[in-house]
């Protein structure tokens, strides 16, 4: 009697399993407003506005500092450009592309131009995506939105100083709906061909960071160095603002990874816990690293460490504890200082603001460590670093390949470079006829 | 010359060149980077000749041989940090002559990558 009870248990528990399995949505759809989880929405909301901050004014600043002060006002501009472009892109094509079912290697196109992002008043309805069905689709679209501009916001600091403006965003519009609406399919919708082998990718590890720095390597090798690379010093304008873009970072980053959670919950925590530990970790690692080889540590290793910690983190976030988390900066930090230095005399490539060497690099090494100590305690899954490794050069080729492609696109369409006399005056004044002031 | 120098004759080029041409300088680049420099001499030149600016092409020569000349440390600096010639015993300290060394060392640190 006391074994049939059992049975009778485990039947009800497998049944109650196959019915919710049954019942988990597999397309975007109208659901009661009040199914809706409000700290969830908020917290979104949140993490949405703190992402968007990383880019504007944050990689606007981290940049801006670093170039040369006669293309300051260009490379912001070039900032500003990418994300308003990247919106219209998204809100037109790119979260289709991206978030809908489709099939493996391509959404649908149920949610072109936000199409079925109902919010219906009078009927109780509101759309949410079976990717986050406690929040509203519009909420998580935006919060993804962000994730797009921040990627093609990233590819910036590889370009500066001698790509044509109008080339620029000729090239990273296409790239945008190309490249990275694909990857973000593949790792990160629930059909997606990479997620169904099991890559784990929490935050962007791979979509966003290898991805945007295998393409800026591509475009500063295809691009060619900038004039008198290697030859003359190209002193950074103002790394004051550096650290300012750099600080807004950190903080903004607690809405990347924190919010990939898609919830207000103790995941979330330990996501935000897990990215402040990395990013600390990375700080120091960089600065140690560059103290003992240098002699030295200096404010722009300070500021890069950070960033490697977090950049490695992402794909992480969800997954690791809090240990894990100072290994992952502190490795980091010390990997992406040679992938900066050592491994940009390797490479021979004027990638200008170290677009590879800190969120490529940081990222190829993120997405490998977390199938190294991703825990099921955690979050019920574990990692593999054979599958990761998979995952990642996936990336690597589908990015590289068609960032070629589609820079040979723009050069037969527009061109790539400036002239040699606007390079000299600087692309202030000759792309925007604008200057700092004195 | 003196930097500070250099640069009043930037300032006032950029000024003759937006009156007259409409064209946008950068001062204190102009003043620093002798490619731009000779670029924008170029240009203030051909204007010059092209619209009869006597003034423009005064400025430009006057930029050029500004450019060709060495840079100078402020004399007073310079006087006050050099023991022999200081006013008073001063202890130069390493940290100081690194100072004044500053700007060559950063040259270096820039060449081939920011970090």
């Amino acid at each position: 009697m006391h074994r049939n009870g059992h049975r009778w248990l485990l039947a009800a528990v497998l049944c109650s399993s196959l019915s919710a399995w049954a019942q988990a949505p597999t397309h975007p759809m109208l659901v009661a407003q009040d199914s809706l989880n409000a700290a969830d929405t908020a917290w979104m909301m949140t993490s949405t506005a703190l992402v968007l901050l990383m880019t504007l004014p944050g990689i606007a600043l981290f940049y801006g500092g670093m170039v040369r002060r006669i293309s300051v006002l260009n490379t912001m501009a070039s900032v500003v450009a990418v994300a308003a472009l990247i919106s219209l892109l998204w809100f037109a094509l790119g979260y289709s592309l991206a978030f809908t079912p489709g099939n493996g290697w391509l959404g649908g196109s149920e949610r072109l131009w936000f199409s079925g992002l109902d919010y219906l008043k009078e009927a109780g309805k509101v759309a949410v995506s079976h990717a986050a069905p406690n929040v509203p689709e519009s909420v998580y679209a935006m919060f993804q939105l962000t994730f797009a501009v921040i990627t093609g916001a990233l590819i910036v600091g590889a370009l500066v100083e001698r790509m044509r403006f109008s080339a620029m965003l000729w090239f990273i519009s296409l790239w945008s709906v190309l490249v990275y609406a694909p990857i973000a399919h593949w790792v990160w919708e629930p059909g997606g061909w990479l997620n169904q082998m099991g890559v784990l990718d929490f935050a962007g590890g791979s979509v966003v960071h290898i991805n945007a720095g295998v393409t800026g390597l591509v475009c500063a090798w295809y691009l060619g160095p900038r004039r008198g690379y290697g030859r003359m010093p190209f002193e950074p304008f103002n790394l004051g603002l550096t650290m300012a873009g750099a600080g807004l970072l950190w903080v903004g980053w607690f809405g990347f990874n924190a919010g990939s959670a898609v919830a207000a919950d103790g995941r979330a925590g330990l996501a935000m816990a897990v990215t402040h530990i990395a990013a600390s970790a990375g700080a120091v690692s960089w600065m140690l690293g560059e103290w003992i080889v240098r002699k030295r540590p200096s404010l722009l290793g300070l500021c890069s460490g950070l960033v490697a910690g977090l950049v490695a983190i992402t794909p992480a976030a969800g997954f690791v504890t809090p240990g894990s988390a100072v290994l992952f900066g502190a490795v980091a930090g010390l990997v992406c200082y040679w992938g900066a230095t050592g491994l940009k005399r390797l490479l021979k490539t004027d990638d200008s603001l170290d677009v590879f060497g800190v969120h490529g690099v940081g990222g190829i090494l993120g997405s490998l460590m977390t199938g190294l100590f991703a825990n099921k305690a955690v979050s019920g899954v574990s990692g593999n670093v054979l599958t990761q490794l998979m995952g990642v050069g996936v990336v690597v080729a589908y990015s590289a390949v068609m960032s070629l492609l589609l820079m040979w696109v723009t050069k037969m369409i527009i061109g790539l470079r400036v002239d040699e006399q606007s390079e000299i005056v600087g692309l202030d004044i000759s792309q925007h006829r604008e200057h700092m002031g004195n | 010359m003196l930097p500070s120098e250099k640069i009043a004759i930037a300032a006032h080029l950029h000024v003759l060149l937006r009156r007259k041409t409409g064209r946008v300088t950068d001062t204190e680049w102009m003043a620093c980077n002798a490619e731009y420099a000779t670029e924008i001499v170029g240009f203030a030149r051909a204007r010059a000749k092209e619209d009869g600016h006597a003034d423009l092409a005064d400025w430009a020569d006057k930029l050029e041989v500004a450019m060709a000349a060495p840079n100078a440390k402020r004399p007073g600096l310079a006087r006050y940090l050099n023991p022999e010639t200081a006013p008073h015993p001063v202890m130069v300290t390493p940290t100081v002559t690194v100072g004044l060394n500053a700007g060559k060392a950063s040259e270096h640190r820039y060449i081939s990558g920011i970090r």
